[in-house]
């Protein structure tokens, strides 16, 4: 087992210790001093630099992993390819479309899907890409046209950093079929079952465009209060959040006081 | 920072795009509804860049951008298509067209795509 520098979080703080990396399991030296297989994983998450890695078994233990990307891109591979997972062989195109703007290089990749209780994880020789299952905006099932043939695809759309990125997955209909209803059933809860009106969809729209509070009310001749009225709407649909607060002030006598005597020409 | 025409047939989508390639310091020079309209105007106008919707009533988005092709191989045209319609890119790719924007976009990535597109 080679054994590699990495840092584990242990009772609440981050402990230098050695991660020893295998074929079918993975070890964390002391305090942690525990090997774990890769098939006992449950789920897999990163963050910069780290990953967290859940383990089942009688009660889900979460371990936090941080060390240098090389260390943390072979053992996500060995976690991803034999955890326990619902696990195809497909090939998939991430990203296909990042802000609305087709990438024109995208192509695809041979690989590996694991759908983990918190996301699904793309890998190829290439590439491993994690799309947290939080951050999905919608799935559907479409056709896509692939070397002159119009195939079956699962385009999923999901948020990183705050940008609306298409992602594809291509295999055969029936596995296609089961990781469409299991990603619809993973995603439920973001599921859209409100019909907004008009107006309040526009409204959307912009926001979605990323035009803020006084591009959207001058685009749609809206009143602040009106917007208000609106934001309110998709808010209590679970559709928006408040980013922030926007304050409009009134000059107090001090501060007329001072716009006053900051105009008067130096002669007075 | 380009001159650009701006061809939909949606007012929503044009007024959009306006306040998103404003924001970016480009020159809305025109706007057009529909692919005759777009092919008129840019003669008149001769844009840097035209972004220009795909679905149009009387003449589409690539019979018009076929049309200002031909008249300048040089134009610089991005198309806009809905999501699902990205097929019709295929068609747009033979057809000339220099960049692709889905619907719904969001403005950084749409300012980006006219800047590689205005400095290619």
């Amino acid at each position: 087992m080679k054994m590699v520098p990495a840092k584990v979080e242990h009772e609440g703080r981050w402990v230098p210790t050695k991660v020893g990396i295998a074929e079918d399991r993975f070890r964390i030296e002391a305090p942690v001093d525990r090997e774990i297989p890769y098939r006992s994983v449950v789920d897999l998450e990163e963050k910069k630099n780290q990953i967290i890695v859940a383990v089942g078994g009688d009660g889900e233990t979460v371990y936090q992993i941080a060390s240098v990307e090389k260390v943390l891109t072979v053992l996500k591979k060995f976690i991803i390819t034999q955890a326990s997972a619902y696990r195809l062989n497909a090939f998939f195109m991430s990203p296909a479309i990042r802000g609305g703007v087709l990438i024109q290089d995208a192509r695809w990749e041979k690989g590996a899907i694991a759908v983990m209780k918190t996301g699904i994880w793309f890998v190829s020789q290439e590439k491993q890409v994690c799309i947290p299952l939080d951050e999905v905006a919608s799935i559907e099932l479409t056709s896509r046209e692939i070397q002159g043939k119009d195939l079956d695809v699962v385009k999923i759309d999901h948020l990183v950093e705050n940008e609306v990125v298409t992602s594809f997955v291509l295999c055969p209909l029936t596995t296609l079929q089961v990781l469409y209803n299991f990603l619809k059933e993973a995603t439920s809860d973001t599921e859209v079952s409100e019909d907004l009106d008009p107006m309040t969809g526009q409204v959307a729209m912009l926001v979605y465009s990323g035009m803020d509070s006084s591009a959207i009310e001058n685009m749609l001749k809206l009143s602040h209060r009106d917007l208000d009225t609106i934001y309110d709407k998709l808010i209590s649909t679970g559709m928006a959040e408040v980013l922030y607060v926007r304050k409009e002030v009134q000059l107090t006598p001090k501060g007329v006081r001072y716009i006053s005597e900051s105009l008067k020409s130096p002669m007075e | 920072m380009g001159r650009i025409l701006i061809v939909d047939d949606t007012m929503f989508m044009r007024t959009l795009l306006k306040n998103i390639l404003f924001s970016g310091g480009h020159d809305i020079v025109g706007e057009a509804a529909d692919g005759a309209e777009a092919v008129a105007k840019y003669q008149e106008l001769k844009p840097d860049l035209v972004t220009m919707d795909i679905v149009m009533p009387k003449v589409n988005g690539i019979e018009a951008l076929k049309a200002i092709r031909a008249t300048d191989p040089s134009a610089k045209v991005i198309m806009c298509t809905a999501v699902g319609q990205e097929q019709m890119v295929k068609l747009a790719v033979k057809s000339g067209a220099k960049g692709y924007i889905v619907k719904p976009f969001q403005a950084p990535k749409v300012l980006e795509e006219v800047k590689n597109v205005l400095s290619a």
